[in-house]
């Protein structure tokens, strides 16, 4: 959840930052070029929103997506720092330019002349586009790794097959966000003939993004797993109702953008600035969380489950039982009599990571309802009957621990009497091993 | 009992581990002077804030110094991702468990951070308008960054003592456990809050050279009121880095003291900061130097004590190691022309032919 909300509020902020970048310098030079002083005026303006946008909340935003990642998967975040150490290295140099432009930029409107100034605005944007086109590989690795899970090398890892398409598409989200934060600053322009310029400005900014958005999508979309395209239309409803809504959102911000600001800059105001802000944001929530959950079960696709075991380690842990080698358990074997105690270890090893007790996805309610002998049977055919799950991995005796435990959080009403005895202690999980496993 | 430490992730390093070590120890130390100045920065100007409400040098002196705070803030949270990255990559198993203890606290740096970061911005606009308000926005401020130091220096030792980790966690509330069980580590905190009072005051003393065109009054009593904080502060750092030598556990130090490596590196540091003391008042230039020696040979020394706390569980050097040595060429590559790049706008920004009005 954490995750969720920093990331999604990221997201929006830095690829303005970026977006942002190219806004400014080619606006400044819009502005010479049509010795419009006025303009350039805006432009001042609109960089200080700029700074007190870009360089605090997105870059502190950023640390903290690091920061929560590392706290909730930290299996997935050491395994992302060995294989780009270096990409993300590079990725600093870039924020060290980024920012240091960024600052320069803004205190040099009065001290550096008009040419060294927009040069300056250019090495903003070409830094801040580098920082992207570092960072949108390692995020495309983790759903479509691609080469790299035979070739572990750093090259087939950054260069995966969604990169690309995701990088056209994440450049294109940044010109339209672009275009959504300079119509907030466009809309409070006082000279009225200025505002209307800028406001059609800005909107055609929006509009041209939100024209290649789509067309990079699909590019995008044709390279996912076909698992995870299912999940996205129609194997999951959670994942289709979001996808539909973000298709039904950016299509909103489209007609409002193309019917308001653009065909009528006279009307436009700050209400409505925002108002197209929000959606523009809800987009970005949608879109971002459609494209973690089409990642599931999976947290880097074909090697890693989302609860941090690996599919290399699937043999091992059939056979030894995940307690056995877990670390922050009390117990590490199952006892007969205290089912229901490993049981509550299994499910903290191995489900936590996405499921709480009673908040956040809560087991609680999802088992309820639900005997010993019904969990028994999901649990061992979870990645059957659940295909955005990973499988259950774990021994017999522990599979039916965490049965117990889970039949346990519900406690059915008296005069029900349908728990039967437990499962019969030779049922087989049909989760075969090998299910699930990458197809190489 | 065995210490329970999770192992390290299967993938192999990189590049070798002394590499990654040195890149570690070097990034810190670039984050550290940015820090030292931010933390020890706010610090002073809230001092300064306070006793500027009814004295108008040192509320000029406030004006001024508050201007250069949102770069320094962007520049000590960007710096501070190498090392943090690199910690990560070498020390992950032990950082992730000791973060993953206190949870709930480490997560609120961010938002501290942040409202800290707004808060330096605040001040800075207060001053446009000026009010009594502004000493409370800075006080605020500090309280909010002394916290976030607080946090830093209870995770990074939390991370040095693995065999706690599994009393702590079956022990309290996973999250809301906030170091080991002889902690709060409050010499290491005060060791950190002093250095970055002294640094900070050497940091506006220089700042202040640079007020001499348009203020020499200022700029001649602000180097001064600078090399005053800075002298204080070092000289109570001598009683408080005493105080934190003798706060380490029994082993480490001896391993430090024992080992005449460190003892040599120690030495230096006492040395160089004996001379910075002595020439702040004649020449900040040679001050600086030697202060610089100084924190790079404590940011030394600090890795000789967590190579040495987590020896007996840990050493990176048996990791397996594959180099990815194109990436890293470009890495140096970039490194170079970006910091090219960087020098080149500042030296536009500064040159004289550009200055107008107040320099910053």
């Amino acid at each position: 959840m954490v995750i969720g909300i920093i990331a999604i509020l990221h997201v929006f902020v830095s690829h303005f930052a970026v977006g942002g970048g190219l806004f400014l310098p080619l606006t400044e030079r819009k502005a010479y070029r049509e010795n419009n002083p006025a303009l350039l005026e805006y432009v001042k303006s609109h960089s200080k929103f700029f700074v007190l946008v870009v360089l605090v909340f997105g870059a502190v935003s950023g640390v903290g997506i690091w920061w929560s990642i590392g706290l909730v998967n930290p299996e997935a975040t050491a395994t992302l720092i060995h294989v780009f150490v270096w990409g993300w290295a590079i990725e600093w140099v870039f924020f060290i330019v980024e920012i240091a432009a960024a600052f320069i930029y803004y205190y040099g409107w009065d001290r550096l002349d008009p040419k060294t100034h927009l040069m300056v605005g250019w090495i903003y944007f070409g830094a801040a586009w580098a920082s992207l086109l570092v960072i949108n590989g390692i995020l495309t690795f983790m759903l479509t790794p691609g080469r790299w899970i035979e070739r572990q090398t750093f090259a087939s890892a950054y260069f995966n097959p969604g990169m690309l398409p995701s990088l056209v598409l994440r450049t294109a989200v940044c010109i339209a966000l672009a275009g959504v934060y300079a119509l907030i600053t466009s809309s409070r322009v006082s000279d009225e003939g200025l505002r209307h310029e800028v406001v059609r400005y800005a909107a055609q900014w929006l509009l041209a993004g939100t024209l290649i958005i789509p067309l990079a999508g699909l590019w995008y979309i044709s390279t996912l797993p076909r698992m995870a395209r299912e999940i996205s239309m129609g194997a999951a409803p959670a994942v289709t109702i979001f996808a539909g809504l973000s298709i039904f959102f950016s299509a909103l911000v489209v007609a409002f953008t193309y019917f308001g600001p653009h065909l009528r800059p006279r009307h436009f105001n700050l209400v409505f600035a925002l108002l197209l802000a929000v959606l523009a944001l809800s987009t970005t929530g949608v879109t971002e969380w459609v494209r973690e959950a089409v990642r599931k079960p999976y947290i880097i696709y074909d090697y890693m489950y989302a609860n941090g075991l690996r599919l290399a380690d699937i043999g091992r842990v059939r056979e030894q039982g995940v307690l056995k080698s877990a670390l922050w358990v009390r117990r590490h074997e199952v006892h007969p009599h205290a089912l229901e105690r490993a049981g509550e270890e299994v499910f903290r090893v191995q489900c936590a990571s996405c499921h709480t007790v009673n908040g956040y996805n809560s087991i609680r309610f999802a088992v309820k309802g639900w005997s010993w002998v019904m969990i028994d049977y999901q649990l061992g055919h979870l990645s059957a009957l659940k295909g955005f799950m990973p499988p259950f991995l774990g021994t017999d005796a522990e599979r039916q621990a965490l049965g117990a435990w889970l039949a346990s959080l519900n406690p059915l009403p008296a005069g029900i009497a349908i728990e039967p005895e437990p499962p019969a202690a030779n049922s087989q999980s049909t989760d075969g091993a090998g299910e699930g496993a990458p197809q190489q | 009992m065995n210490p329970v430490i999770p192992g390290p992730v299967p993938v192999p390093l990189p590049a070798p581990s002394g590499l990654l070590e040195f890149l570690l120890v070097f990034t810190f130390i670039l984050h550290l002077l940015a820090m030292d100045f931010l933390l020890g920065g706010v610090i002073i100007l809230t001092v300064s804030s306070f006793l500027g409400r009814r004295d108008s040098r040192q509320h000029e002196f406030t004006r001024r110094v508050s201007r250069v705070m949102p770069p320094v803030t962007a520049f000590t949270i960007t710096l501070g991702v190498a090392p943090l990255l690199f910690l990560q990559l070498v020390y992950g198993q032990l950082f992730y468990t000791s973060s993953a203890l206190m949870a709930w606290y480490w997560l609120a740096v961010v938002f501290l951070v942040m409202l800290g970061y707004y808060g330096v911005y605040g001040y800075q606009m207060q001053h446009d308008e000026p009010g009594p308000k502004a000493s409370w926005v800075i006080l605020v401020t500090a309280v909010l960054f002394i916290h976030v130091a607080f946090i830093f220096t209870q995770n990074m030792t939390a991370m040095l003592h693995p065999q706690d980790f599994y009393s702590l966690y079956a022990n309290g509330r996973v999250g809301t456990i906030l170091g080991p069980v002889t902690l709060p580590n409050f010499a290491r905190l005060a060791h950190f809050l002093v250095a970055a009072v002294a640094l900070a005051g050497l940091g506006v003393a220089l700042l202040s050279r640079r007020w001499q065109t348009d203020s020499p009054e200022l700029a001649d009593w602000g180097r001064r009121y600078g090399v005053t904080w800075f002298m204080a502060g070092t000289l109570v750092q001598f009683l408080v880095g005493l105080w934190f030598l003798f706060s380490l556990p029994v082993e480490v130090r001896q391993a430090l003291v024992g080992d005449k490596l460190a003892v040599g590196i120690l030495l230096l540091a006492i040395v160089l900061a004996l001379l910075a003391l002595l020439s702040a008042p004649k020449s900040l230039s040679i001050s600086s130097v030697a202060m610089l020696g100084t924190v790079s040979a404590m940011a030394v020394l600090r890795h000789f004590v967590r190579t040495t706390s987590l020896r007996p569980y840990f050493d990176p050097h048996l990791l397996p190691v594959q180099g990815q040595w194109v990436v890293f060429s470009i890495f140096v590559l970039l490194l170079l022309a970006g910091l090219a790049t960087v020098g080149w706008m500042l030296y536009v920004f500064y040159r004289p032919a550009a200055t107008r009005g107040a320099s910053f």
